[in-house]
C-alpha cells in the first residue's frame, strides 16, 4: 500500500537517473563526432536519421550536445554533493562531540554562510571568474555543506546522549568507532534524502547561471546556457528548445524521487 | 462474544517458528495472563495480535477482533480507542520532544476526542493519582526509569480503549506502584479483555483470571490463576514460582573492615543533574570483591550517583576518590534497559569481535561464558532489535564479563528480566566480584532481591 508506493518512487527514480546516465556517458562511446563542431549547411534541422533530435542554430548535433550538457550537470552535481557530505559530515560530528568553541566557530560561519542568499554568493564567485568550472563547483559546495552540517549536528548530539554511545565510550571504544556503529547507522538515511535534493539543487544552480550568462561559457554546452540560446528560435523550432528544458526537467525529477524516504524510514 | 480470538496463530523469523501456532478465545471481561521466561515469545504473540510485528518477522494463522476477523489496516483503525498495546519500552513509545503533561493532554484531546478543559482536568487526575506532578514538566530523557513507565501505561489507557494488550506492564515498578498499576488495568479492562504479559508471578497471581506458561514460543501449562500458580504441573512452572527471590538461598554476608583498602570512597558526596542536586551528604567506601546494594524511591538519584561514580558527570560537591593506575574500560555500567544500551546496526557476534580485538582480549574464554550466562551462538548472529530484553541483558554481562572489570554499577539490571534469569543474573554478578575482586554496586527496586545479594545496603533519600 503505502510502503509499496514509497519503494516505487525512490525505483523510478533510480531508473530515470540510469536512464539519463547511460544516454549521456554512452553517446560518448557510441557516437562520433562533437557537440560542438558546426555545420551551417544543416541548420535547425528536424529530428532524422541523421541528426536523431536534429540541429541547433549553428547546425550542431542536438543528440550530442544534449548529451555533453548532461554530463556535466552530473559531475557537478556528483562533486558538489560529495564534497559536502564529506565536509558537512566532518564538521558536524567535531562540532557536536568537541562542542566548545569549534562548535561555536563553526556555527558562526555558517551563520555567515546562511545569512547570504545561496544563488547570490555563487553568482559572485561565477561572476570573479565566469566560465572557470572549479569555481562554479567551490562556490556550490561552499553553500552546500551547511545543510549536511546542520542535519549531522543535530542528530549526533542527540545521539551522543544515548546509553549506548556512553556504553561504547565506557567500554573505551574511539570516535571513529562510535561513527561507524552508532552515528552512521542512524544519520545515513536522512543524508541520503538530503543529498538526492542537494544534488537536483546543483543542477538547477548552475542552469540558472548558465540562463544569465555567467555560467560555463560558450561553446560548452550547458542545460541553462543552452535554453537561452535556443530561446530566440522557439517559434521555427520549438522542439529544441523544448530539449534542454525536458532533460533539466526530468534530471531533477529523478534526484527528487530518489530522494523519497524508504519503507524503512520513521516518519 | 469474543473480543479476541486467534487459530493457530504462529509467528516466524524466515522459516523459523519463534511462536508455536497458539489459539485462543478471550470473551468480555476475561482476563488471561501468559507467564514466562525472556525470549519465550511472549511478546511476539501481543504484537502479532496488534498487527505491528516487525518486518523481518511474519505471522500465520487467523485473529479475530471485536467478533470479526480484521485485515492489518482494520486493525490499526481499532488502535488506540479500542484496542490498546501497553509498550514494553517506555523510552521508544513516549515522544521525546514533549513534557509528560502535554503528552497525555494530547492523547485525551486527540485520542479520545475530549475538549480542551475536560482534557486538562482528566490529565491533572492522572499525574495526581500515578504520582506523577514531580515529573510532569519533565521529557522522557528527564525522567527515571520507573517514571517514564509510568507515564507510557498512563498514555496508553487514556485512549480509553477496554481490550488492553500490556506487555511486561510492571517493570521498573517498586511493589506498590506495581500493585497500583495492576489494579488500574483490572479497573479499565473490566467490560473488555485484559491481556497481560509477564514473568512476575506475583503479577499473574493479582491480574487473576486464566495463565498460560509459555517456554521458547511452545505453551506448557494453563488453566486458572489460583490452580496453575498453587498446584503447578509442569517442572517449569515450579521453578517460576520458586525463583522468587524470597525463597533464594542466601550466601554468608561479607564484611569488609572500613580501613582496608578501598576502591571508591566518597565523602560527603552530592550528586544531581545540571543545576538539580538530588542527594547530599553522602560518606561511603566501597571496597574490591564487594557488592554493595543501592536502593530508594523511583528519581531520587540511584543512577546519577552510578554516573558520577564512573566520573561521566562531575560530583555537586564533595569528593569521590577512585584507585589509581587502573585504566578507564576496568570500571564498567550495566544498564536498566539494554535495548538502549547496544548499537542496533549490526549483529551481536560483530559487536562482540570488535571489543575483542580493541582489547585484544582472549577469544577462547568466549565460548565457556556463553554457556554460562545461557547465550547460544546462533542468538549472536541476530541484531539488538531481533532478541529479547533478557537476552540483550545477558549479551551486555557478557561483554563486561571479558574486560574484566574492577567496578560495575548495575542500574536495576534485572528489572527487565524473569525470576529464573534474575536468579542466575544476579548470582553472575556476585560470583564477578567474588572470583575476580570486582566491587559491584547494585541497584534495585526489590527488596528482597538487594537483601539476598548484597553484603551491604546503601539507602539513598532526597
Amino acid at each position: 500500500m503505502r510502503e509499496r508506493t514509497l519503494m516505487n518512487a525512490r525505483g523510478l527514480g533510480l531508473l530515470l537517473l540510469t536512464v539519463l546516465c547511460v544516454y549521456s556517458f554512452g553517446t560518448s562511446f557510441l557516437f562520433a563526432g562533437d557537440g560542438n563542431s558546426q555545420n551551417l549547411n544543416h541548420i535547425l534541422s528536424i529530428p532524422n536519421a541523421e541528426f536523431l533530435l536534429g540541429t541547433d542554430h549553428f547546425g550542431r548535433n542536438m543528440w550530442l550536445r544534449l548529451a555533453d550538457a548532461l554530463q556535466l550537470s552530473l559531475f557537478l552535481a556528483l562533486a558538489c554533493v560529495l564534497t559536502s557530505v564529506v565536509t558537512g559530515v566532518i564538521l558536524g560530528v567535531l562540532a557536536a562531540t568537541r562542542g566548545g568553541w569549534i562548535d561555536r566557530l563553526i556555527d558562526m560561519l555558517v551563520t555567515l554562510i546562511m545569512a547570504l542568499p545561496g544563488l547570490v554568493l555563487v553568482m559572485i564567485f561565477a561572476s570573479i571568474a565566469p566560465g572557470s568550472l572549479l569555481v562554479l563547483y567551490i562556490a556550490i559546495a561552499l553553500i552546500q555543506w551547511v545543510e549536511y552540517f546542520r542535519l549531522t549536528r543535530a542528530v549526533i548530539q542527540r545521539v551522543d546522549t544515548s546509553p549506548a554511545v556512553e556504553s561504547s565510550r565506557l567500554m573505551g571504544f574511539g570516535l571513529w568507532y562510535l561513527f561507524r556503529r552508532h552515528y552512521w547507522p542512524v544519520l545515513a538515511p536522512q543524508l541520503l534524502t538530503l543529498a538526492a535534493f542537494g544534488a537536483a539543487n546543483a543542477v538547477l544552480m548552475m542552469a540558472s547561471l548558465g540562463f544569465v550568462y555567467v555560467g560555463i561559457q560558450p561553446p560548452t554546452a550547458e542545460l541553462g546556457q543552452m535554453i537561452v540560446e535556443l530561446f530566440p528560435y522557439y517559434q521555427e523550432a520549438p522542439w529544441l528548445l523544448a530539449q534542454p528544458l525536458l532533460a533539466l526537467a526530468l534530471l531533477v525529477l529523478a534526484f527528487h524521487l530518489c530522494g523519497r524516504r524508504g519503507a524503512d524510514a520513521p516518519d | 462474544m469474543h473480543l479476541i480470538k486467534t487459530t493457530d496463530l504462529a509467528v516466524y523469523a524466515g522459516n523459523v517458528e519463534l511462536l508455536q501456532p497458539l489459539s485462543l478465545t478471550l470473551n468480555k471481561g476475561e482476563r488471561l495472563t501468559i507467564l514466562g521466561q525472556t525470549g519465550s515469545g511472549k511478546s511476539l504473540l501481543a504484537q502479532a495480535i496488534m498487527g505491528n510485528l516487525s518486518e523481518s518477522l511474519h505471522c500465520e494463522g487467523n485473529v479475530e477482533l471485536f467478533g470479526k476477523s480484521r485485515s492489518l489496516s482494520e486493525r490499526k483503525a481499532l488502535w488506540g480507542r479500542q484496542l490498546t498495546l501497553l509498550p514494553q519500552e517506555p523510552w521508544n513509545a513516549l515522544s521525546p520532544l514533549m513534557t509528560a503533561r502535554n503528552q497525555l493532554k494530547e492523547t485525551y484531546r486527540l485520542v479520545r476526542g475530549l475538549a480542551e478543559s475536560a482534557a486538562r482536568t482528566r490529565t491533572e487526575e492522572d499525574l495526581n493519582q500515578f504520582e506523577l506532578q514531580a515529573g510532569a514538566d519533565k521529557r522522557v530523557d528527564q525522567l527515571s526509569g520507573g517514571m517514564a513507565q509510568r507515564v507510557a501505561i498512563t498514555c496508553a489507557m487514556a485512549g480509553g480503549a477496554q481490550v488492553l494488550l500490556a506487555d511486561e506492564p510492571t517493570k521498573g515498578l517498586d511493589i506498590s506502584r506495581r500493585d497500583h498499576v495492576v489494579g488500574q488495568l483490572k479497573a479499565q479492562a473490566a467490560d473488555g479483555v485484559l491481556l497481560t504479559i509477564t514473568h512476575d508471578v506475583a503479577v499473574a497471581r493479582q491480574t487473576g483470571g486464566r495463565v498460560m506458561v509459555m517456554k521458547d514460543g511452545v505453551l506448557l501449562e494453563e488453566g486458572l490463576a489460583e490452580d496453575v500458580l498453587s498446584t503447578p504441573q509442569h517442572p517449569y512452572t515450579r521453578a517460576l514460582i520458586s525463583a522468587d527471590p524470597a525463597k533464594w538461598w542466601q550466601p554468608p554476608r561479607q564484611v569488609f573492615p572500613e580501613d582496608s583498602e578501598a576502591l571508591i570512597s566518597a565523602r560527603q558526596l552530592t550528586v544531581g543533574r545540571g543545576d538539580q542536586a538530588l542527594v547530599s551528604g553522602l560518606n561511603f567506601t566501597v571496597h574490591p570483591g564487594e557488592v554493595v546494594g543501592v536502593v530508594g524511591d523511583s528519581g531520587c538519584g540511584k543512577s546519577t550517583l552510578g554516573d558520577t561514580l564512573l566520573g561521566l558527570i562531575p560530583p555537586h560537591s564533595g569528593l569521590v576518590d577512585r584507585q589509581k593506575g587502573i585504566s578507564a574500560h576496568h570500571w564498567q555500567k550495566l544498564y536498566q534497559d539494554p535495548t538502549a544500551a547496544v548499537s542496533h546496526a549490526v549483529p551481536l557476534n560483530v559487536l562482540l569481535t570488535d571489543l575483542v580485538q580493541l582489547h585484544n582480549l582472549d577469544a577462547t574464554s568466549v565460548p565457556a561464558l556463553m554457556a554460562r550466562l545461557g547465550l547460544s551462538e546462533t542468538l549472536l548472529q541476530r541484531t539488538a532489535s531481533e532478541v529479547s530484553g533478557g537476552e540483550l541483558q545477558r549479551f551486555c554481562l557478557l561483554r563486561i564479563l571479558l574486560l574484566k572489570p574492577v567496578f560495575l554499577f548495575a542500574d536495576e539490571p534485572t528489572s527487565r528480566l524473569d525470576p529464573v534469569t534474575t536468579r542466575e543474573v544476579s548470582q553472575l554478578l556476585v560470583d564477578l566480584a567474588r572470583e575476580q575482586g570486582c566491587a559491584v554496586m547494585l541497584v534495585s527496586h526489590d527488596p528482597m532481591l538487594i537483601e539476598k545479594r548484597c553484603d551491604r545496603v546503601i539507602q539513598l533519600s532526597a
